[in-house]
C-alpha cells in the first residue's frame, strides 16, 4: 500500500493527465469503471480552471476563437497548474505562455493584449484607497520634493502594439471590424481600479515616465526630471492636476530623498 | 486594524451562498435572508467584493467556507494560505467557519477540485493534525464537510462517516453535513445515504448544505455530478427531511455555483428549507401533545420542544393544509414541494 503522500502525488498527476496514471486496482467506484470516473476529476480540473482563464482573458478569447483558447488553456493548465488555491492569482504566466505557441508566433499582439488583461485582473483585486484632492494640501508646506503616493491598483504597461485600441474595440457593444489589421504602434497604458470597475488611459511617454517614477516611490522631483528629459515641454502642473483628477493620489508626504538615479 | 462588527449569530434556519452576480442586489434590496455564506478564497484580495462584503456583514450573519485549505494533504497545510484564512476571519468575524474533508494540493499543484481520502489511520492522523492546526490558528472550532465523490480508495479501512466521527472525537471539530454530497456519493459509490447520516455524531453537526446536482450517463454508468447548478431536487429534500427529523433545526445553506439564477430563486429555495424544518418540528409537537393527551397526563417535552424555528406561521399553515395531525411528516412535505416546483 502506497504511503498517502505518494498516493496523492500519483492521483494529482493522473488528474492533470500526466503519465503514469494511477492503477485501477487502487480505486473503486461501485459497479462503474474507476478509471472512467477518474476522468470526471480530470474534466472538473480542466474545465473549472479554463473558466477561470476565460473570465480573466475575455478579449484574448475573442481574438483567437473560443475553441482555440480552450485548447491553449488546457495545455497551460497541464504544464502550469495553479500553485495555490487563490485563483485570483492564477493566470499571471498565461500571456508569456501564449508567446510560446507556434500558431500565434506571427500575432504577438494577442499575447500583448493578454498582458493588458492580466493587469486589469490584478488591478481589480487590489485595494482602492480614498483619493485626496489638491484642496487637501492648500495650506500645507510640502517642501521641495514631496512623495506622492498613488493608488496601489495602478498598473503601467508599455507595449509595441496598440493593445488598448484592441481591448477597447472588443468591449461589449462595440462592433468589431473583422477585416481590420492591428498595427505595430507603441502604446503606454495606465490601468487602475475605480470602485467596481477599472479605468484605462493612454499616456504619452513623458506622462508615463512621470507616473512610473511616482509609483516606484522616486518622489516628485525625480519624476518631473524624468518626464522633462523625454519631453522638454512637459507641463508639470497639468500632469499633477490630471493625477488628482483621476483619483490616483492617496497621500502626499514630505520626504528627504537621497536618490542618485 | 480590522473594524469591529456587531456579533450576529447564525440562526438555525436557512441562508444562501453569496455569489458575485447578487452582491449589488443584496446591497440595495437587503432581502430577508437568514444568513450568508461566502467562499473564503474569494475574499483574500482587496477587490470591490471585499468592500461589499463588509457592508453586508453589518446586516447579515456570516459563515466563511473554505475550499482551498486541502486539509487532507499528506504534506501538511499551506501556512501562507492558512494565514490568509485567518485574516479573512479576522476581517469579517464570521459566526461559522468550515472546510472540507478532502485534499486538493499535491505535487506542487492545486487541482481546484476536492478529492477523496483513503480513509485509514494514516489519513486520520494527518487530517486530525491539520484540523488542530487550523483550530489553533483561528482560535475557534471549524466545521468539516463530507465530500461528494466519484471514486473511493480500495484500501480504505473505514467509511467516510466513521472517519468523520473519529475526527470529531480526536479534534473537537464540528461537522458540516452536505446532504446533496451524501446523496451524490451514496449513488456513485453505492451505499445507504440515510445510514451515512445516522452514523454521524448528531451533536457535532453545526450546519447543513443543500444544492442541486447533474445526472450524466456515461455508457452504462449513471453518475451524479455535484455541480451546484440547479434547484435542490426532491430526492435531496427527502434526505434533508431525514436529517432534520434526526437532528432538529440546523443552519441550512442553499448553495448554487454554476448557472447562477436570479437571487429570488435562491431565496425561494431557502424558504422551502425553512418551511420543511418548521413543518417537521410542528408535527413532532403535535405528535407529542397527542401522545400526552392519550396518556391523560401532562406530556414531557420532546428534545425539540423548546427549539425556536424561524417560521412558526408557515408551520401552522403547513399543518392546516395537511390536516389536524401529521403522523408522518415525510410524505406531505414531499408532495407540497412537487406542487410548488
Amino acid at each position: 500500500m502506497l504511503p498517502l503522500e505518494h498516493l496523492q502525488t500519483t492521483m494529482a498527476r493522473s488528474v492533470l493527465a500526466i503519465e503514469p496514471m494511477v492503477s485501477a486496482k487502487m480505486l473503486t467506484a461501485g459497479k462503474a469503471d474507476p478509471l472512467a470516473r477518474l476522468r470526471i476529476y480530470q474534466n472538473n480540473t480542466r474545465s473549472s480552471l479554463t473558466a477561470v482563464l476565460m473570465a480573466v482573458f475575455p478579449v484574448t478569447v475573442r481574438l483567437v476563437d473560443e475553441r482555440f483558447f480552450r485548447y491553449v488553456a488546457s495545455e497551460f493548465i497541464r504544464r502550469h497548474p495553479p500553485v495555490e488555491s487563490r485563483l485570483a492569482r492564477y493566470g499571471a504566466g498565461f500571456p508569456r505562455f501564449l508567446k510560446t505557441i507556434d500558431t500565434l508566433s506571427d500575432m504577438p499582439i494577442i499575447a500583448e493584449t493578454a498582458r493588458l488583461e492580466w493587469a486589469i485582473a490584478e488591478a481589480l483585486d487590489t485595494a482602492s484607497l480614498p483619493p485626496r484632492t489638491l484642496a487637501d494640501y492648500d495650506k500645507v508646506d510640502l517642501g521641495p520634493s514631496p512623495d506622492i503616493l498613488l493608488q496601489p491598483s495602478l498598473r503601467l504597461i508599455v507595449s509595441h502594439w496598440s493593445i488598448l485600441s484592441v481591448w477597447t474595440a472588443h468591449q461589449q457593444g462595440t462592433v468589431v471590424d473583422q477585416h481590420c489589421t492591428w498595427t505595430r504602434r507603441p502604446e503606454r497604458v495606465a490601468v487602475w481600479r475605480a470602485e467596481n470597475s477599472v479605468r484605462l488611459v493612454l499616456l504619452d511617454r513623458a506622462d508615463f515616465a512621470f507616473r512610473h517614477s511616482l509609483k516606484h516611490g522616486f518622489g516628485l522631483e525625480h519624476a518631473a526630471s524624468r518626464a522633462n528629459a523625454l519631453e522638454p515641454n512637459f507641463d508639470l502642473v497639468s500632469a499633477l492636476v490630471r493625477l488628482f483628477a483621476d483619483g490616483l493620489v492617496t497621500n502626499v508626504r514630505i520626504t528627504v530623498h537621497s536618490l542618485s538615479n | 486594524m480590522s473594524r469591529m462588527f456587531q456579533p450576529l449569530a447564525i440562526p438555525a434556519s436557512a441562508g444562501i451562498g453569496l455569489r458575485s452576480p447578487h452582491i449589488g442586489e443584496m446591497l440595495t434590496r437587503r432581502p430577508s435572508a437568514g444568513w450568508l455564506e461566502v467562499h473564503a478564497e474569494n475574499y483574500m484580495g482587496d477587490g470591490a467584493g471585499v468592500e461589499a462584503l463588509e457592508k453586508l456583514r453589518e446586516i447579515y450573519p456570516l459563515s466563511v467556507h473554505g475550499v482551498g485549505l486541502s486539509l487532507g494533504s499528506a504534506r501538511g497545510l499551506d501556512r501562507d494560505h492558512l494565514e490568509r484564512l485567518r485574516r479573512v476571519c479576522e476581517r469579517f468575524q464570521p459566526d461559522l467557519v468550515s472546510e472540507h474533508l478532502a485534499w486538493s494540493v499535491a505535487d506542487g499543484a492545486y487541482l481546484n477540485d476536492l478529492l477523496p481520502l483513503r480513509y485509514d489511520e494514516e489519513a486520520l492522523a494527518i487530517v486530525a493534525r491539520n484540523v488542530e492546526t487550523v483550530q489553533g490558528t483561528l482560535k475557534r472550532q471549524v466545521l468539516i464537510e463530507n465530500l461528494s465523490a466519484y471514486v473511493a480508495f480500495a484500501d480504505s479501512s473505514v467509511s467516510e462517516a466513521e472517519f468523520l466521527a473519529e475526527l470529531v472525537a480526536r479534534t473537537g471539530c464540528g461537522l458540516l453535513l452536505d446532504v446533496n454530497n451524501v446523496h451524490v456519493s451514496a449513488h456513485n459509490l453505492q451505499y445507504d445515504a440515510k445510514a451515512f447520516i445516522d452514523a454521524l455524531p448528531a451533536g457535532a453537526i453545526g450546519e447543513i448544505h443543500l444544492a442541486g446536482h447533474a445526472t450524466n450517463q456515461v455508457g452504462a454508468d449513471t453518475v451524479l455530478i455535484d455541480d451546484h447548478g440547479s434547484r435542490v431536487p426532491p430526492v435531496v429534500w427527502t434526505l434533508y427531511q431525514h436529517a432534520i427529523t434526526r437532528l432538529g433545526p440546523r443552519p441550512t445553506l442553499i448553495e448554487w455555483d454554476t448557472d447562477v439564477p436570479v437571487l429570488d430563486v435562491l431565496l425561494g429555495e431557502a424558504m422551502w428549507a425553512d418551511m420543511l424544518t418548521a413543518s417537521i418540528m410542528f408535527s413532532r409537537k403535535q405528535a407529542a401533545r397527542q401522545a400526552a393527551a392519550t396518556k391523560s397526563r401532562p406530556g414531557s417535552p420532546t428534545p425539540f420542544e423548546n427549539v425556536r424555528t424561524s417560521m412558526p406561521v408557515l408551520a401552522a399553515f403547513a399543518a392546516a393544509k395537511a390536516g389536524p395531525v401529521l403522523s408522518n411528516a415525510l410524505t406531505p412535505m414531499e408532495g407540497r414541494y412537487d406542487v410548488a416546483a
